[in-house]
């Protein structure tokens, strides 16, 4: 039995085409990594996974029941769970309540009030700032909301939309060493980065999407001496 | 004494200062002046549990005005039920109408959701215009249903003078003012305002954005319906123009805008201001100047959007706050103000 298994999807915007015949598979505990450039369909895989969007063509598993086309609380409740790009923080809510409003499914709502003291554990800066509008946060801080919003829904899959957009060197490894963390604690991971070097480094296996399609795949130190990879993403 | 006990303070003050009025202000008309201020007050809160806390611009509640004002008069008048049962008949009738058009208007984004919101209440006025009879009921079109008053007396929901309409619509607009308070504060106010402000994110956490606000809008309109009742009841005579104008989805909008969407005071603060504008300007400019009232409003609308678009609460809570520093000396923790939530 996989845990997530990605067979053979097609996704359009419209009449775009963004993700071809598209084929992945995750098992439990792992951390993958999805990088590649900007516009080969990232985004729009997790959007797909997660529900927000549908495929018009194949099949999406998850713990062998099929996903494509229920709606996004429901693959929340599976335990399916995205921190999308950009934050997307509640600007106007107090971190806590920010925190509070990821413990919305039914299985999560009701060890809230634990799953926040984890959190915190994880993240003890939320816990400083918990009364504080989440727009008054610094960038690194808005993105460990972020997290910790996920992570209130008690994911059995957390998946992480570029978290170290836009943010400063120390803090990006601030980031992933939080994600690091939370894998090591037995949730499975599947990150989608533009930063190749440290997403690697932390993770277990490796996909590169090129234009909708997967290009490459395979452990994720073999991709970070691959010679593509080096010229393509990391500049060597 | 702590700054706490002084906000509590306060609001008792404002509370035995409103509930003491009419016996101070013997006035009818200074009387009917403030009833309606209450009326837009109500109408404006619970517009708000939609129009704040959802983040969404709904722009015809005058419908559900209209079908709590002429439930309750059809039911008074051709079957001989209380209007007190009929203005909960017509609550639920106009939930049932709001979550139809909640349904297909709340997947629209801004704009579109206010023009499909007129149009549903423009739709519906001009069917109740058109229809006389419609099976058993007697609407009678255009010319409206009156309600004679014969039968006066609690029961009846019909009273001589002005004072027992002022402790009625009283009472709502506080039960609507803590609706809204203990709703801003509960996990559905939370989502309504996540919907609200990133639906996609909320979506992401699961968070089923269109039931919270199919919820509220239910809600709204329910509570928006009473209100059709007790206008129905207060003025006696009501007609397609009078309960299902657009004036009133408008005026509502332009009070929660002014005085702050969103928060709990917006909507007292807004009808505190406007409403005196609108009947003082009706009183002296009526007959020169008619419609003076809307252009004041949209000038003021414009200049709170440019200088402070979260509503005039937002600076007078700001100014409150600051005074009661003052007076203290600032010494308590300093929180950033949430009105908002």
């Amino acid at each position: 039995m996989s845990f997530l298994e990605v067979k053979n999807i097609d996704v359009y915007y419209g009449d775009v085409q963004v993700i071809f015949d598209l084929s992945l598979e995750i098992a439990e505990g792992e951390v993958v990594s999805i990088i590649g450039g900007n516009g080969a369909g990232k985004s729009t895989l997790l959007k797909t996974i997660s529900g927000l969007m549908h495929p018009a063509k194949g099949e999406i598993f998850f713990e062998d029941t099929a996903i494509q086309t229920a709606p996004p609380e429901k693959i929340v409740e599976c335990g399916i769970v995205q921190v999308p790009e950009g934050r997307r923080l509640f600007t106007l809510m107090s971190v806590k309540d920010n925190l509070i409003v990821g413990a919305y499914n039914s299985r999560a709502d009701q060890y809230a009030n634990t799953t926040i003291e984890d959190v915190y554990t994880l993240l003890p800066r939320l816990q400083e700032r918990e009364s504080q509008l989440a727009m008054t946060l610094s960038g690194g801080e808005q993105q460990m909301v972020a997290i910790g919003r996920g992570l209130m829904a008690k994911p059995k899959l957390l998946m992480l939309d570029e978290p170290s957009l836009g943010l400063a060197p120390i803090l990006i490894k601030d980031i992933f060493q939080t994600v690091r963390k939370i894998a090591d604690q037995g949730t499975t991971v599947l990150l989608v980065e533009q930063d190749v070097i440290h997403s690697l480094r932390l993770s277990d296996r490796g996909y590169v999407l090129e234009h909708g399609r997967i290009a490459m795949e395979g452990p994720a130190k073999d991709l970070l001496n691959d010679p593509h990879i080096k010229t393509a993403y990391l500049g060597l | 004494m702590t700054r706490q006990n002084i906000n509590r303070f306060a609001l008792i003050l404002v509370g035995v200062v409103a509930f003491g009025l009419p016996l101070v202000l013997r006035s009818p008309t200074y009387l009917h002046i403030l009833i309606l201020l209450y009326l837009y007050a109500y109408l404006t809160s619970s517009w708000n549990l939609v129009g704040g806390f959802a983040g969404v611009l709904p722009l015809g509640h005058s419908a559900f005005i209209g079908i709590g004002a002429y439930a309750s008069t059809i039911l008074s008048l051709q079957y001989g039920i209380s209007p007190w049962i009929g203005m909960i008949v017509g609550g639920i009738l106009a939930a049932i109408v709001g979550i139809l058009i909640g349904f297909p208007t709340f997947k629209m984004r801004g704009a579109y959701f206010a023009l499909a919101t007129i149009a549903f209440g423009e739709g519906i006025r001009v069917m109740v215009e058109n229809v006389d009879n419609l099976g058993p009921l007697k609407i009678n079109g255009p010319r409206g249903l009156q309600i004679p008053p014969t039968n006066i007396g609690f029961g009846n929901y019909m009273f001589a003078g002005k004072e027992p309409y002022y402790y009625i619509i009283l009472v709502m607009l506080l039960g609507i003012l803590a609706i809204t308070y203990f709703i801003s504060r509960s996990k559905l106010g939370y989502y309504l305002n996540a919907g609200g402000e990133e639906p996609e994110a909320a979506m992401a956490l699961g968070v089923n954005v269109a039931r919270a606000k199919l919820i509220a809008m239910a809600m709204s309109s329910f509570f928006t319906a009473l209100a059709g009742t007790f206008y129905a009841q207060f003025t006696l005579y009501i007609h397609p123009k009078s309960v299902i104008s657009l004036d009133f989805s408008f005026e509502i909008a332009f009070i929660a805008l002014i005085g702050g969407r969103g928060s709990i005071a917006g909507p007292v603060l807004g009808a505190l201001l406007l409403r005196p504008v609108s009947d003082f300007s009706r009183i002296y400019f009526g007959s020169t100047l008619p419609g003076l009232h809307l252009i004041i409003f949209g000038t003021v609308l414009i200049l709170v959007m440019i200088f402070q678009p979260r509503g005039l609460q937002e600076p007078l809570t700001r100014a409150y706050n600051r005074l009661l520093d003052k007076i203290f000396g600032g010494t308590e923790q300093k929180e950033i103000t949430h009105e908002y939530s």
